[in-house]
């Protein structure tokens, strides 16, 4: 195989994803053989960075098929948000409470990290700058 | 239904909506034209209109909620991507990781409590604020319904991007950092379109504090359920 057609086959889309589930099936077979609580997923992740870190595997070669789960990662989760309809107490005055539980801690949550973040960096630039 | 006509069926409308719900948001970018939540929407209506129950729609499209997997090992590239971020900011984003989830948890067990919200749907709520693979993850680890939080995730992007801009008017925030993990830690995927759109380096910073933050929580998932036991 010629140099250019085995770069171009690398940065095929296609063969990153293919990449990406073998990862992910790697992941799931460390974690079944050494009984780690653990899910396969973040497991293969962890490998892939030690394989990128180490330069093993090339940014390259992963970044196209990576930007395609990520993307239409709502695809994929979509089928879980329908066990709604197992719920038919959500759709009345309970959903309703949960549905308050959620817009007033995601305000806190916003709120805090924010803040903290602004906070620590403020200290950590005033001590350099000291 | 046989289970292949179930799977095809139900797999090929669910990616059709799903395209179009994308395609619709483009012509119309408003904060309730989002995919994120249209696509469920209309589904549930589909389902709700073929006298279809849950199990039968689950059992033709769980292929698809197994990409989850996969999804996740593809998270390692951003973290690649963004690591002399990581390397310069690492103190003030690992603070406001644990303090943004600390408050997530906590905001979420003492306004369920308040209002009378109990059990496996409480449990189901603490996670709500990470990404849905690692949030799914978490329910399960700490005792609650893996799928609700899914729905509350959704719930929490949604409405998280939407209050996402008010609160950036309503806080001093002077630094980007701030501004993104404002979204990353509080709207997750549908918080990471958002910051993109307020500024280059806020939607770097959401998508990475988004994924560590998601990380971090799985890996503390089982100190939380002991707590709760």
């Amino acid at each position: 195989m010629s140099v250019i057609t085995r770069r171009q086959w690398r940065h095929h889309r296609l063969v990153q994803i293919a990449l990406l589930v073998l990862a992910w099936l790697a992941g799931e077979a460390i974690v079944r053989v050494s009984g780690i609580g653990l899910p396969g997923g973040i497991v293969g992740m962890a490998l892939t960075l030690l394989l990128l870190a180490t330069g093993q595997i090339q940014l390259g070669s992963l970044r196209r098929g990576a930007q395609w789960f990520l993307a239409e990662m709502l695809l994929f989760f979509v089928p879980a948000v329908l066990a709604v309809l197992n719920h038919p107490e959500l759709f009345g005055w309970l959903g309703a409470k949960v549905l308050a539980v959620i817009v007033l801690g995601t305000l806190t949550v916003m709120a805090v990290t924010s803040v903290v973040v602004d906070m620590v960096l403020r200290l950590t630039h005033e001590r350099a700058t000291a | 239904m046989g289970t292949l006509l179930l799977t095809l069926g139900w797999s090929t409308i669910t990616i059709l909506i799903y395209l179009a719900a994308k395609s619709f948001h483009r012509l119309l970018p408003r904060w309730w034209t989002a995919p994120l939540a249209v696509t469920p929407a209309v589904l549930i209506a589909l389902v709700l209109l073929a006298h279809e129950d849950y199990s039968d729609y689950i059992r033709g499209t769980h292929w698809l909620v197994l990409l989850l997997g996969p999804a996740t090992v593809a998270f390692a590239v951003p973290i690649f991507e963004q690591r002399a971020l990581i390397r310069r900011h690492w103190p003030a984003l690992l603070l406001g990781m644990v303090a943004g989830s600390t408050a997530a948890m906590l905001s979420a067990w003492g306004l369920a409590t308040l209002l009378g919200v109990g059990g496996e749907l409480r449990l189901s709520l603490l996670p709500r604020s990470i990404s849905t693979p690692f949030a799914m993850t978490v329910s399960g680890d700490i005792g609650g319904v893996p799928d609700l939080t899914a729905v509350f995730v959704v719930f929490t992007g949604v409405l998280g991007a939407a209050l996402g801009e008010g609160m950036l008017r309503w806080l001093p925030l002077r630094s980007s950092l701030a501004r993104g993990a404002l979204f990353g830690m509080g709207a997750h995927g549908a918080g990471v379109a958002k910051a993109s759109q307020v500024g280059r380096e806020e939607g770097a910073v959401a998508g990475l504090v988004m994924v560590l933050v998601g990380v971090m929580n799985v890996l503390m998932a089982p100190v939380l359920a002991l707590l709760l036991r």
